[in-house]
């Protein structure tokens, strides 16, 4: 049995190639984390108000309906006040990130004008992104509560409005040209420092180009119903500007369009077209004119014509002002503040023109211009403010009231006329009545006597028998007249005479006719040609 | 005294047709296969498989093996998360023949392949028959953990409502399933002889 040889077994503790296999799958396996690792996007903070809908590790962030990222943790803020998203971004979609950036929580919402995210319902909500333009050194953002209307860097500009009360206009409304919408309202506030209520508008491209610095918007929400001695007048705007509200914009009336606004540039916001029409001019001249009269009826907002044409309007009247200077003395001129709008005259709606206009000014007041308070409606009693030429006004220059111009002022008008009635009055007064009233009443005595002698003469029997007389003569007048009828003896002895006389010319006539055709017939016979006798010559 | 054994007597089993033959012959007189006296370098190469299954047996258990699409929101699970999720809906049974199949017998499986290949190389004080035993045990369970990929696979190809809900494969049931075969040809390759030939080495 031990004759039989022991195999020789190879001790060398060599490494098998069988090794690799481990290898292998180690190497995939680190080159797999590495690769995710690397693969990793940076991990940003968003803020929200409220964590609703928001599922950590779970909830996508979505670009363009692109999944670019997951909320990995939620967690409340410091001060208990919001939550905190944790949210990495794909490695590939960082570049998404700018430092204005806006994230939102996109989940079903149910709007007057629109439903939108019905997808959120089945799906869960998703934070939606949009990029932004500056480039960004934090990650750190604040989430909005409703998504942007306009996704960032869309092509168009953003605009200003401005009013003096919210109008029913919000957020998502229309922004109309010619009824067409080019815009929307992206969002709304109030500056409480200016009180002004502000709007955030954006006109889409290629309309953009629509908005220049001589554009006026004005509020087309709801029906505007003007009753007038025209009839009634009701203006609405499309069907939803009536339910929702909205912005409409044009060039006024003969207006230019004017230079190109830059994005964020502020404008007015009108409360209706109407309100536009009136107040359309942007500059304008501040004077000052006083009058000693009463102001009744003027109210702010009063004409102020130019030989009738409307060249501006009353402000304000200046009772702080007066009340404040205390060299004033009692019953002083009171100030009236006044704005002449070159833009009403035709003008440009330029600084230029207000130039012009003040230099016009200050040149035409030595001249004779001057104001005045007249009445515009006797009925109603508003005044209005008259500029124009007059005669026989003291010289005087633009003078100074505050820091405004003071443009001198003449009584006129209804104060002029109600003058000339007093002085009128003064004089009928100072008429010696008492005086022409006595002989009024001792012409009226005379009278009453003349008329009873002519009343005595009628009533005298002579007088009465005057009638009977001319009875008789006129009965003698008739007998005479009679005898010259056709049927009465002269009247025939003349008709006789005259056929006699008649007889006689017709014999001369023929004696006359003779003598020219013959003037020797009265001594030779007279030889009378035969009447001629048709075809007797043949 | 020492047993006689085919391989003190030079001689060796032919893997394919089974003839017993001189080792120096290299070759089966019978078949022309390749004759060992053990299976070649069985110890290196079960270990080197055992270390490609630990290495597995990350990612099986940290990557979801399963991805729920549930009208819209996609639901992530790995095997012990499912377990836990089983445990907490009351399944107990269920939670059980997961746990089981899918984390002890796969570990089992591992740790006693690791654990036979150690006593191969330094010896042991547990006797070369129990030793066989446990590599029984080992080859007949290892093939069961199977039962996740499978499951997972079922559900795969069954759940496909649209967007409703759908089933889809996550990395781990890949890397699961590679880590059962890769510990299944661990099993194949170990050869059990080495227990005896240890024992007759510390009886020489």
């Amino acid at each position: 049995m031990t004759d039989i040889a022991k195999p020789t077994i190879d001790k060398r503790n060599r490494l098998s190639v069988i090794w690799i296999i481990p290898l292998v799958a180690l190497a995939l396996g680190l080159w797999m984390v590495v690769d995710k690792k690397m693969s990793e996007g940076p991990v940003i903070q968003v803020s929200f108000k409220t964590a609703e809908g928001i599922v950590a590790a779970k909830t996508k962030v979505k670009y363009l309906n692109v999944e670019v990222g997951q909320v990995e943790a939620i967690s409340l803020n410091d001060s208990m006040d919001g939550v905190l998203a944790s949210v990495r971004i794909d490695h590939d979609a960082k570049h998404l990130l700018y430092q204005d950036t806006q994230f939102w929580v996109v989940r079903a919402r149910v709007g007057a004008g629109n439903i939108s995210g019905l997808s959120t319902l089945l799906g869960g909500a998703y934070l939606e992104l949009s990029p932004g333009q500056k480039k960004a050194t934090h990650f750190e953002y604040v989430g909005l509560e409703t998504p942007p209307l306009t996704p960032a860097g869309a092509d168009g500009i953003k605009l200003n409005l401005y009013s003096e009360h919210a109008a029913s206009v919000s957020t998502g409304d229309a922004v109309l040209y010619n009824g067409y919408k080019v815009g929307r309202v992206e969002g709304m506030g109030f500056d409480e420092t200016q009180r002004l209520v502000h709007y955030d508008l954006f006109i889409d491209a290629p309309y953009d180009q629509l908005v220049n610095d001589s554009v006026r918007f004005w509020n087309v929400s709801g029906i505007s119903v003007n009753a007038s001695a025209g009839g009634i007048d009701i203006k609405t705007g499309s069907l939803d500007t009536i339910l929702l509200g909205g912005v409409a914009f044009r060039l006024p009336d003969g207006a230019e369009a004017g230079a190109p606004v830059e994005n964020g540039a502020d404008f007015k916001l009108y409360d209706s077209y109407a309100a536009l029409q009136e107040q359309p001019y942007e500059y304008s001249l501040e004077y000052v004119v006083q009058f000693s009269q009463s102001l009744r009826g003027l109210l702010p907002g009063a004409p102020v014509e130019y030989r009738g044409i409307p060249i501006g309007s009353v402000t304000r009247i200046m009772t702080t002002e007066l009340l404040a200077d205390p060299e004033e003395q009692r019953g002083a001129a009171i100030p009236v503040l006044i704005k002449i709008e070159p833009g009403r005259l035709g003008l440009a709606d330029t600084l230029e023109s207000v130039n012009l206009i003040k230099q016009s000014l200050t040149e035409s007041v030595p001249q004779g211009l001057r104001a005045s308070l007249e009445t515009g409606s006797i009925i109603t009693g508003s005044l209005f403010i008259n500029i124009d030429y007059y005669d026989g006004v003291s010289s005087a220059e633009l003078g100074e009231y505050d820091q405004y111009s003071l443009i001198p002022s003449v009584e006129t008008g209804f104060a002029r006329i109600e003058q000339q009635l007093s002085d009128f009055l003064t004089k009928v007064n100072a008429l010696p009545i008492e005086q022409t009233m006595q002989n009024f009443d001792g012409m009226v005595t005379s009278m009453t006597e003349l008329m009873e002698s002519v009343d005595e003469f009628l009533n005298d029997r002579n007088t009465q028998n005057l009638s009977a007389e001319m009875t008789a003569t006129l009965k003698d007048v008739r007998k005479i007249l009679g005898g010259l009828s056709p049927d009465g003896q002269i009247f025939q002895s003349i008709e006789g005479s005259v056929s006699k006389i008649n007889q006689t010319l017709y014999n001369l006539d023929e004696l006359t006719r003779t003598l020219s055709d013959k003037p020797n017939a009265l001594i030779l016979p007279t030889n009378f040609p035969s009447d001629p006798l048709p075809g007797a010559n043949h | 005294m020492s047993r006689v054994t085919a391989a003190s007597k030079g001689l060796a089993s032919c893997h394919l047709c089974q003839k017993v033959a001189s080792v120096e012959l290299d070759k089966c007189p019978r078949c022309g296969t390749a004759l060992h006296s053990r299976k070649s370098n069985s110890l290196n190469r079960t270990l080197a498989l055992l270390c490609t299954a630990t290495i597995l047996y990350i990612p099986a258990n940290i990557c979801p093996i399963m991805i729920t699409d549930q009208l819209g929101s996609s639901i992530e699970s790995t095997i012990l998360g499912g377990v836990v999720l089983l445990i907490q809906m009351d399944s107990i049974p269920v939670a059980a023949i997961i746990f089981i199949a899918s984390v002890m017998v796969p570990v089992g499986k591992l740790l006693s392949l690791f654990y036979l290949c150690w006593t191969v190389k330094f010896g042991s004080s547990v006797s070369s028959r129990q030793r066989t035993i446990a590599y029984r045990i080992t080859e007949l369970i290892g093939k069961w953990s199977m039962i996740d990929v499978f499951v997972v696979s079922i559900l795969v190809a069954l759940v496909q409502i649209g967007k409703v809900l759908v089933i889809r494969p996550g990395i781990a049931s890949i890397a699961f399933a590679a880590l059962v075969i890769v510990t299944m040809i661990a099993a194949e390759g170990f050869d059990p002889r080495l227990f005896w030939d240890k024992e007759e080495e510390n009886h020489d």
